[in-house]
């Protein structure tokens, strides 16, 4: 009976032995198959304040993501890669997506972080990722601020906001005689507040009187008071920023308070769709500054060759809608990554963060080249303008498609 | 500048000012609850009407009893089912409530309508006046919104169902010993409110985008037009509303459109410190 027993146990400790190794050496030859998934950390504004912009991010994420996988993910060091984008809500609360940037990095094992929506989330979740030496790409953070905090692990897509101005203000001078004097009226904002010096900055460079020049508080619910200033000092030029509640009110305002300026520029708001939308005849006319507007025409390599082909994909994604420039830079900053990881030729933070420094391409979106502090250094951003029902592109002259209409005409 | 135009810009704004805050004042000075989803009623009554515009082709002002009547029995629900449960504790209990049922809504509306920027467009231009520049659209808005206020003056001052409300707010104990049902005036006061404040995210549709963005920036004017004016009043919202506007309209003027915010809070500041019961306010509402 005792040596039954023995026997039955020896025989099951064998069968146990040779069951566990069966298992490593299936489990081990799986892996030798199966490359490792890229994975790319998003922390999102789902809900809250910032949801609209932050569902603009996670649907071209969604986009990249199906049609990198379907063509069999990203060629690294010979072998192709699946990607995987993993995302969580920070309902629009800074410090939370800090939080979720550090479960990312240290749950989720991120190789890559895309930065929330704006320069004060962005700064929070680049400083989470410096901290784990992992790089993060901004595609929706444009100011100076935010790269200026040393963080060589941070790299953005949109150009310095002095590059928009300064184009601007040379474009206008160039293109309408008698140019002399503006008035700038910007929001107390940390975005439209930087525009608004910008521009009074280069306005002053090159020459032109400013004979306005004030910020509004965030939650004016009326302008009429900055508006009448603004119509009794006759500019030649108005220049606005601010968000697109803002810009809707203040335009109508112009009308209702008589401002007859021959050029008025609000920044961003001909760039969202929902500016032209609520303002029909009015957003006629109005021109602005803009990182990306589909019109652009572009060419360059990754999940998207050409502005065309990721515009029509886009439209089927989207039921219909346009995209603008927020897509834009984040469909392209992913686009840009394909070939930073190509280049980089592991998943090692370090060899990414090298491979992102050294980058100098040019994608659908336009060029992106990373200046010493990680941002995009590209200039000729496009100056766009409603005309009638469309946006046309006033600048760059080599993918222009209208000359500029004066106000008022 | 002409002053008759910084003053009629302050006067339009003002009144829809006084529109937005009289429900929240109600609520406040008769339930002693810090109405944290007021700003939210505001934006639902103005997503209501923008798309019963927008997608039906339903007038504004034909939406306006619809947005009230919705809003009034959404109040009235809330509080006789939640609020009412916690309404005798301190204030801070109620707060914490009113906060998170307003984070359910508010992310509610961001969810189903997102958070753009949406305005009934009705396109009625301006009229002259002397010189001075009054698009109809503001013009409209206000006069309705005077229109609104008036109205639960009136109902304050001579229904029965105002005058128990009255009676609840100066002793709820003695009320409820004369046989007014306290929970009942509490529920209705709480509607009347959402009410107030949904027909006033109807009017401001009309000259403002409204978006889910903004409920807290509503929520703070009712709060500084309650403390000008006075808690617990109609008169006090009225008043409150149109000091407000012509502050933060002179204020542009004279310190910049930067500076007219905070000149309004610096009075509602000296107000809390020298007559903390508001210009026109009940003594004991404060």
């Amino acid at each position: 009976m005792l040596k039954t027993s023995h026997a039955k146990t020896r025989s099951a400790l064998l069968t146990s032995i040779a069951l566990t190794c069966g298992v490593s050496v299936a489990l081990a030859a799986s892996a030798a198959g199966a490359q490792e998934t890229v994975r790319i950390g998003a922390p999102l504004a789902l809900t809250g304040g910032l949801a609209d912009e932050g569902k603009k991010q996670e649907l071209v994420y969604k986009m990249w993501e199906e049609k990198v996988n379907a063509a069999g993910g990203i060629e690294i060091d010979g072998q192709k890669h699946p990607v995987e984008i993993i995302e969580y809500d920070y309902q629009t609360d800074g410090p939370r997506a800090g939080q979720l940037a550090e479960r990312l990095i240290n749950e989720d094992d991120v190789h890559v972080l895309m930065s929330p929506f704006g320069s004060g989330h962005t700064k929070i979740a680049a400083t989470v990722g410096q901290r784990y030496r992992i790089p993060t790409i901004a595609c929706v953070a444009s100011s100076e601020s935010v790269y200026t905090q040393g963080n060589p692990y941070l790299f953005g897509t949109l150009s310095p906001n002095a590059h928009m101005t300064e184009a601007m203000v040379t474009y206008l001078k160039d293109k309408v005689p008698g140019l002399e004097t503006v008035a700038v009226y910007g929001r107390d904002d940390v975005f439209p507040k930087s525009m608004a010096e910008a521009t009074v900055k280069a306005a002053e460079d090159q020459g032109l009187e400013i004979v306005y020049n004030q910020l509004y508080a965030v939650g004016t619910m009326d302008h009429a008071a900055g508006i009448s200033s603004i119509v009794a000092a006759e500019p030649d030029w108005i220049y606005v920023s601010g968000y697109t509640q803002d810009l809707i009110v203040i335009r109508r305002q112009l009308a209702d308070l008589g401002a007859k300026a021959p050029i008025v520029t609000m920044v961003t708001g001909p760039a969202y769709v929902e500016f032209t939308e609520a303002l029909g005849d009015l957003a006629d006319g109005i021109s602005s500054q803009t990182w990306w507007h589909h019109s652009v025409d572009y060419e360059g390599e990754g999940a998207w060759k050409t502005t065309d082909e990721f515009y029509q994909d886009f439209m089927e994604a989207s039921g219909g809608q346009d995209p603008d420039y927020i897509h834009g830079s984040c469909a392209g900053a992913l686009v840009m990554l394909e070939d930073v990881l190509k280049r980089a030729g592991s998943l090692d933070g370090e060899a990414i963060r090298e491979a992102l420094a050294s980058t100098e391409i040019t994608t659908f979106y336009g060029p992106i080249d990373f200046g010493e502090n990680g941002m995009n250094q590209a200039r000729d951003l496009p100056i766009i303008q409603v005309q009638g029902e469309n946006i046309e592109v006033l600048y760059p002259e080599s993918i222009a498609t209208a000359e500029i209409k004066l106000l008022n005409e | 500048m002409d002053l008759g135009q910084v003053l009629a810009n302050g006067i339009v704004l003002g009144a829809l000012y006084a529109c937005l805050a009289v429900g929240f004042s109600l609520v406040w000075g008769v339930l002693n609850v810090i109405n944290m989803l007021h700003g939210s009623f505001i934006i639902l009554g103005g997503y209501l009407t923008f798309f019963a515009w927008h997608l039906f082709g339903v007038h504004p002002l034909l939406m306006l009893p619809v947005v009230g009547a919705l809003l009034f029995c959404l109040g009235y629900f809330l509080q006789a089912v939640f609020i009412n449960k916690v309404v005798t504790a301190p204030v801070l209990t109620t707060l914490t409530l009113t906060f998170g049922l307003d984070m359910i809504l508010y992310n509610f509306m961001t969810v189903y309508f997102s958070a753009t920027p949406r305005q009934v467009t009705l396109d009625l231009g301006s009229i002259d006046l002397f010189g001075i520049y009054l698009p109809n659209e503001r013009l409209l808005g206000m006069a309705l919104a005077l229109l609104l206020t008036g109205l639960l003056f009136v109902t304050m001052r001579s229904s029965s169902i105002g005058r128990a409300i009255v009676a609840v707010r100066m002793d709820r104990f003695a009320a409820a010993l004369m046989g007014i049902k306290v929970n009942r005036i509490y529920a209705i006061t709480f509607g009347i409110g959402a009410l107030m404040a949904g027909t006033a995210g109807a009017l401001f549709a009309l000259v403002y985008p409204v978006t889910t963005n903004l409920t807290g920036i509503f929520l703070g004017k009712a709060f500084v037009v309650c403390v000008i004016g006075g808690l617990g009043s109609v008169p006090g919202a009225l008043v409150g509303g149109l000091a407000l506007g012509l502050i933060e309209s002179i204020s542009g003027v004279v310190f910049g459109p930067q500076h007219s915010l905070t000149v309004g809070f610096v009075v509602m500041l000296v107000l809390l410190v020298f007559r903390p019961t508001g210009l026109v306010g009940v003594k004991g509402y404060e």
